[in-house]
């Protein structure tokens, strides 16, 4: 028997795009109502089982010709539960960009800043200091200093970080201030209920309004589904993840002019240092220092990527380093004199979410030339960064290419063609689109407020709204977008 | 030191970690002729005893598997062995760790991603004849046979040889690497670890190191 509740507001998702709108929601004084697919985990249920955790926080998915893998968290916090703690403004250019290409004439320096400065301080960003940049981000650090680029140490969301190098596998110590311990317990706290393992399969409209969710209640440890529950809203607020936002929209026949459409990424794919001493890589923070000088935002005007340190844990060392058998083993054995550094594009790429008659996902984006040709120059570029910090020698994801052990050993690899199989390690790391936001009707779900054009009472506050990639790491942009939102909602 | 040789000769991107299992069985699942092969396989159509799993290679008798059946956990376990290389291929090769177990116990956790996996081990081990002209199943063959089934598959032209590799090699690494015992074959440090590095040791250096 169909279960039924009532709520003033609903808010579908948990993480960077939900949590904020569901505080912002809760604290105006609306009954909100939180609905997550995923579980609700705690500090004491994160353990150092990496493959364990990336099972039970995330799910694991591919675009359509197999060419990219994604990673996007499914648990009450969403991604940010699992992201590295990196906190970027959104820089200035994407906001002229969007002012002008998209008409989202609000989202100024003064109007959209003030809302990044709210999240800034509500999710305690705080620069990295000398402490926290550990041999691993060091080694990048030293190259950068070395070759003359710009570079620094990133902002990091955390309070009193202890260093344990889990922040993809969830923080036990709550250090990382995500969704989960910021913005879902100030919506309690202001009167929110939040429900984990609760999967929504439709939007329901009546004429031309929100009216609610239907929901399927989902066993908390097989997935299963349980039984059904049917939400009445007046309003509801999407926030499923850009993926599941853009899906959730098709199925429940919203905007199909554009829902799912105007997907963009942020491609990467990681490059391996191996050094004479030991680097640790496996413990502090995971992501600490970047290089900025081919970036094409906040100033920069280079072909448009990052080289971000990231950590070393097995697995995905395992999954990273080329080879098999001997050559393989020989550098897993490496482990803790291993540095890690991923490429992080600004794709051009445009791609769509399609959902199939059986209700799965199908993401349609495959990488064009030039942004194969600029995560190949992001990948020479980062192993002279790791060459010139003294590496041993330097791992690229590329097949049939060997271990690079000085510049010339680079040469190659403008001579190998990167299609997808030949450069097979390539992940998604950020979302954007599905469900953008546009000045005009055509090509867009919502008015440069979030509100949906088509239905009344639905918004989007999560990275679907987004009409572009941003060239940072998104996490503050999409919170403060979310907040803002809220702000018009209220 | 006696390890395995390797895989020699080509030296090839897979893509393991869950993520890149995810993107590999999607590929996979796509193949008419792997599940082409499965179901011959199945039917017993192809070549060389299909019913039983190898005895070199097959789960132990009272090992209860939750997806792969014992002809995959052997296959995988055949070549887990070859594409782990080094001391880890000792290990598998003594039981020390037990790969196909935690292959198994993933998939238990991921059940999406048995079906193509599954496809993927019948195929390897049905592919040989086309690969290098014997008329054997790839876990009857010498190391030296196995090297050279998966060094075909991997430095093949044909993209989906390279994805077969891919998703083997995928579920092998995994299935390897996710034992909390290969810590110790790879200095990684466990949390209750006497005399291990510690995260001090991470976050201290010279400033020019």
């Amino acid at each position: 028997m169909s279960r039924h509740l009532r709520s003033e507001a609903v808010v579908i998702g948990s993480g960077a795009g939900g949590g904020p709108a569901a505080a912002a929601l809760a604290e105006s004084g609306l009954d909100v109502l939180v609905l997550e697919a995923g579980p609700r985990l705690s500090a004491r249920d994160f353990s150092a089982d990496e493959s364990e955790m990336r099972l039970r926080l995330g799910r694991a998915l591919t675009t359509a010709d197999a060419g990219q893998s994604l990673y996007a968290g499914r648990c009450v916090g969403g991604s940010t539960v699992i992201n590295d703690c990196l906190c970027w403004r959104t820089p200035p250019e994407v906001l002229d960009s969007w002012r002008r290409e998209y008409g989202l004439v609000d989202l100024d320096d003064v109007n959209f800043g003030s809302f990044v400065e709210r999240v800034w301080r509500d999710v305690h960003a705080e620069p990295t200091d000398r402490s926290h940049i550990n041999r691993n981000a060091h080694r990048l650090e030293l190259g950068a200093r070395r070759l003359g680029w710009a570079a620094g140490p990133m902002w990091r969301n955390v309070r009193g970080c202890a260093g344990l190098g889990r922040c993809n596998f969830g923080c036990p110590i709550d250090a990382k201030q995500s969704s989960l311990v910021t913005w879902v317990p100030r919506a309690e706290r202001a009167g929110a209920r939040v429900l984990a393992n609760a999967r929504v399969d439709r939007i329901r409209v009546e004429a031309g309004a929100v009216a609610g969710v239907d929901v399927t209640t989902l066993h908390p440890d097989t997935g299963a589904p349980l039984a059904a529950l049917r939400v009445d809203a007046p309003r509801v607020c999407l926030a499923a993840g850009v993926l599941a936002s853009g899906s959730l929209l098709q199925r429940s026949g919203i905007a199909p002019h554009a829902s799912g459409r105007g997907l963009q990424f942020h491609s990467s794919v990681y490059v391996t240092g191996r050094f004479r001493e030991p680097v640790h890589g496996y413990f502090g923070p995971t992501m600490a220092y970047a290089i900025s000088e081919f970036s094409n935002v906040n100033g920069h005007a280079g072909p448009g990527y990052m080289l971000e340190n990231t950590a070393v844990q097995p697995l995905q060392t395992a999954s990273v380093l080329p080879d098999a058998g001997e050559l393989h083993a020989r550098a897993m054995a490496a482990l803790p004199h291993l540095a890690h550094t991923v490429v992080v594009l600004r794709d051009h790429t445009r791609g769509r979410v399609e959902t199939r008659r059986d209700g799965s996902v199908q993401i349609h984006h495959a990488l064009g030339d030039d942004d194969l040709a600029r995560l190949r120059h992001g990948m020479t570029r980062a192993a002279q960064a790791y060459l010139a910090a003294d590496a041993v020698e330097v791992h690229l994801p590329v097949h049939g290419y060997g271990p690079v052990r000085n510049e010339s050993d680079l040469e190659r690899l403008a001579l190998i063609p990167l299609d997808r199989s030949r450069l097979s390690l390539v992940y998604a790391v950020h979302l954007f689109g599905g469900a953008v936001m546009g000045g005009r009707r055509e090509g867009s779900v919502c008015a440069p407020d979030g509100a949906c054009w088509d239905v009344r009472g639905l918004y989007v506050t999560d990275a679907s709204g987004l009409p572009s990639n941003t060239g940072v790491n998104p996490q503050i942009t999409v919170m403060a977008n979310a907040l803002r939102v809220a702000a018009g909602i209220a | 030191m006696s390890g395995a040789p390797g895989i020699r000769g080509h030296r090839v991107s897979g893509a393991p970690g869950i993520q890149d299992v995810a993107r590999v069985c999607a590929a996979l699942d796509r193949r008419a002729f792997l599940r082409g092969l499965g179901l011959a396989a199945g039917a017993g159509l192809l070549p060389t005893g299909c019913d039983d799993a190898p005895g070199q290679f097959a789960p132990a008798p009272d090992q209860e598997l939750l997806h792969l059946t014992p002809r995959s956990y052997a296959v995988l376990t055949a070549a887990a062995e070859r594409i782990v290389g080094g001391r880890g291929a000792d290990w598998i090769r003594s039981r020390q760790v037990d790969p196909g177990a935690h292959a198994d116990a993933f998939l238990a956790a991921a059940p999406a991603f048995a079906p193509p996996l599954e496809q993927a081990l019948l195929a390897l081990e049905f592919a040989v004849f086309p690969l290098i002209g014997k008329l054997r199943p790839f876990t009857s063959l010498s190391e030296a046979g196995r090297d050279a089934v998966l060094s075909e598959l991997a430095g093949s032209r044909l993209e989906l040889k390279r994805m077969l590799f891919g998703g083997v090699r995928a579920i092998s690494l995994l299935g390897f690497y996710s034992a909390r015992e290969t810590h110790a074959l790879i200095g990684y440090p466990d949390p209750d670890q006497v005399g291990g590095a510690t995260i001090r040791d991470a976050m201290t250096y010279p400033l020019d190191w």
